[in-house]
């Protein structure tokens, strides 16, 4: 994830994407949400490089700081920028039958699970999401391929009617 | 004791507490219990080997009698605790020792009753009944190991009356296989020996042969004679010990065609030992609502496969047997074969003439010889290039290291990268108006063939190779997957793959 900063017009902007491709965004306070997880992944990570680096880069005698720098900076950068970017390129639609959901940009998966192939349905919500007022949907299909297709950052309400609408399609018995 | 571990939540039933008729298991399955105890002694190995390192040598006997006694008991405890009830419409499991199971199976929910008969239980008439539910997980299906033959048999019978008379008094569907109601089980497909001989030597492998290479290495220091098969040195000794050697010093060519004619005989023979062993007798009947395969010489096993619950069909070949006609069929169902496969050999080896009638009961279509198809992009390649690119640098920086094995690497990558590129051009579908056609392998091509309406969601994937071509792959997400089957159609042009997509979503469910 290289490419420059989101831009009104640029092609890789994932408004646009979204709008082309006629998908709804998910909520943007989801990207809080993502901030937090990330950074609770990548601040131990980076307490532990800097600990290496107390500890055996300064007892070999070698560049001390530098792995500890490196490892701060890497993290604030992953931290502010990443989830915001990587938020905006989920997108969903509900409608005519049938969920899709798309996500990724580098690698873009776009799903469509019409709701008569749906075979039950989950809305979770973890602590981070309950914080901002979100929740997820787990949609399951008896396909061994997709068994599971999420669709995170919803807002609470939302995901509740949205899983009303899929039940109301559920074929009972696959039998 | 797999029944402590495995402990679902099984229904409490307490309606059925009346003067039930309880049966128990065969009697019988405690003599398979006794041979069962020949693998399972292994375990005990280290324990008798560390009692004789440490001298305790007249401790030997009366541990292992202990641990049979008790291995023993608890089989005739688990036997004793095991118990089943056949009522009018289900099935209740009583098991465990420690722990009890109690397990309701309604006739409705179970798919398939499969019957299999291994060498022992054939000399004792006993079998083992297996209860296909559908339900997620190997270990959630419940079986019966092992009851008698014709109990088996009957209690197959009844819950298939059971099943057929919910049939008739169900709506009756527009599916073409159901409109025409077949009264009496019909033979599809059978194989004899000489289609057995044939199928074995197609099936030439040399897979054999590593296995038993691979346990000398393993006993080289176990043997009782100092010779190992696998060894060349013991074989230049055994020709020096009879003056042989100057002999084929002399005749080298012979030396070579001997070796080469034993490679061949090895991997014929096991190429149809294992044919022979695994298809003995094989019959394939249509039965009211499933396609029942009868197969084995030691091992017998009796598979149903509901036909309502056939999600997609396989054709697999070969790059020589096909230009001999001969194919096999497999049937991708929810229920699963066996522990490992998540399909059904319905015909192993047979012509496209015989598999035709099998794939109609089905009511799938076989695309015909001129039908046409749409090729995926070459860039599928890319990947085994990319990896042949990798190798070509490492077979650099090794030569520059002056290690002479670089120029192994600098002539396989061209050729991997060749054989990729050229066998990229085999990657094709065809949309056959209610199924889709995948196709894929120059070597052992497989054709999935799959019904729209199997499909129970689908993926459109892009990335940064792909999007800049205007490609798309298609996965779709179908019920019981098979390692065989491929459920993915990869870089086509982004405008065909939406279309498809559309198209098959439009399909409404198959059941």
């Amino acid at each position: 994830m290289t490419d420059t900063p989101a831009h009104p017009t640029d092609p890789f902007d994932a408004e646009a994407l979204n709008a082309a491709e006629g998908l709804d965004p998910v909520n943007p306070a989801y990207a809080q949400v993502l901030r937090i997880a990330t950074a609770l992944n990548l601040i131990p990570l980076a307490i532990g490089a800097s600990v290496f680096d107390a500890l055996l880069i300064r007892h070999i005698g070698g560049p001390y700081g530098l792995i500890t720098a490196a490892a701060w900076v890497i993290a604030a950068i992953v931290i502010v920028s990443f989830p915001s970017r990587r938020v905006s390129r989920w997108g969903y639609r509900i409608g005519e039958g049938q969920l899709r959901v798309a996500r990724g940009w580098l690698f873009r998966t776009d799903t469509i699970v019409p709701f008569v192939r749906v075979q039950h349905i989950d809305v979770g919500q973890g602590p981070i999401e309950r914080w901002f007022g979100l929740s997820h949907l787990i949609v399951h299909t008896s396909g061994t391929h997709n068994s599971t297709v999420t669709l995170p950052g919803l807002h609470a309400d939302l995901a509740a009617a949205m899983r009303e609408t899929i039940r109301r399609h559920i074929q009972t018995d696959f039998a | 004791m797999s029944d402590v571990a495995a402990a679902p939540p099984a229904t409490p039933s307490t309606d059925i507490e009346g003067e039930p008729n309880w049966q128990r298991l065969h009697p019988a399955t405690l003599a398979l219990a006794v041979v069962k105890l020949g693998p399972r002694s292994l375990q005990f190995l280290p324990a008798v080997a560390a009692l004789g390192f440490t001298g305790n040598w007249l401790w030997i006997v009366p541990a292992i009698g202990a641990f049979l006694i008790f291995s023993l008991l608890a089989a005739w405890f688990q036997w004793l605790r095991f118990r089943f009830l056949v009522g009018d419409d289900e099935v209740v499991i009583e098991s465990g020792v420690l722990s009890r199971q109690h397990r309701t199976i309604p006739f409705d929910r179970i798919q398939d009753v499969s019957i299999e008969q291994g060498l022992v239980s054939r000399a004792l008439g006993i079998a083992k009944v297996g209860f296909e539910t559908g339900a997620g997980g190997k270990e959630n299906d419940a079986s019966l190991d092992a009851i008698a033959l014709s109990a088996a048999q009957s209690l197959r019978t009844t819950i298939r009356a059971h099943r057929s008379g919910e049939a008739v008094a169900a709506p009756v569907t527009a599916d073409a296989f159901e409109a025409v109601p077949v009264t009496e089980d019909r033979l599809l497909f059978a194989m004899g020996p000489r289609r057995l001989l044939v199928a074995g030597l197609f099936n030439f492998s040399l897979a054999a042969l590593a296995v038993v290479g691979a346990g000398m290495q393993f006993f080289d220091g176990l043997l009782p004679f100092d010779f190992n098969v696998f060894n060349p040195m013991d074989w230049v000794d055994i020709a020096e010990d009879y003056g042989l050697d100057q002999w084929l010093l002399a005749h080298r060519w012979i030396a070579g065609v001997g070796a080469i004619l034993s490679l061949l005989l090895i991997g014929f023979v096991s190429g149809i030992a294992t044919m022979v062993f695994a298809n003995w007798d094989f019959r394939l009947t249509r039965e009211p609502r499933a396609l029942r395969r009868t197969r084995g010489l030691t091992t017998r096993t009796d598979v149903a496969v509901p036909v309502k619950r056939v999600q997609a069909a396989i054709l697999v070949t070969g790059w020589l047997r096909q230009r001999f006609g001969w194919h096999e069929l497999r049937l991708q169902s929810l229920a699963s074969d066996g522990e490992k496969e998540r399909d059904h050999q319905v015909v192993p080896f047979g012509t496209l003439g015989e598999i035709d009638p099998v794939l109609a009961e089905v009511a799938i279509l076989r695309p015909d010889a001129g039908q046409s198809w749409q090729h995926s992009h070459r860039i599928v390649a890319l990947g085994p290039i990319v990896g042949a690119l990798c190798a070509t640098i490492g077979g650099g920086v090794a030569l520059y290291l002056g290690n002479n094995i670089g120029w192994f690497a600098l002539v396989a990558a061209p050729l991997i990268a060749l054989i990729a590129f050229w066998s990229a051009r085999f990657h094709r579908w065809a949309d056959l108006g209610a199924q889709v056609a995948i196709r894929r392998g120059a070597w052992k091509p497989k054709t999935t063939l799959l019904p729209h309406a199997s499909v129970q969601s689908v993926d459109l994937k892009s990335d940064f190779i792909l999007r800049p071509l205007g490609l798309a792959t298609l996965v779709f997400g179908v019920p019981g997957g098979s390692s065989l089957a491929t459920h993915e159609i990869p870089a086509i042009p982004l405008t065909a793959a939406l279309d498809l997509r559309t198209r098959i979503l439009a399909a409404r469910a198959r059941s």
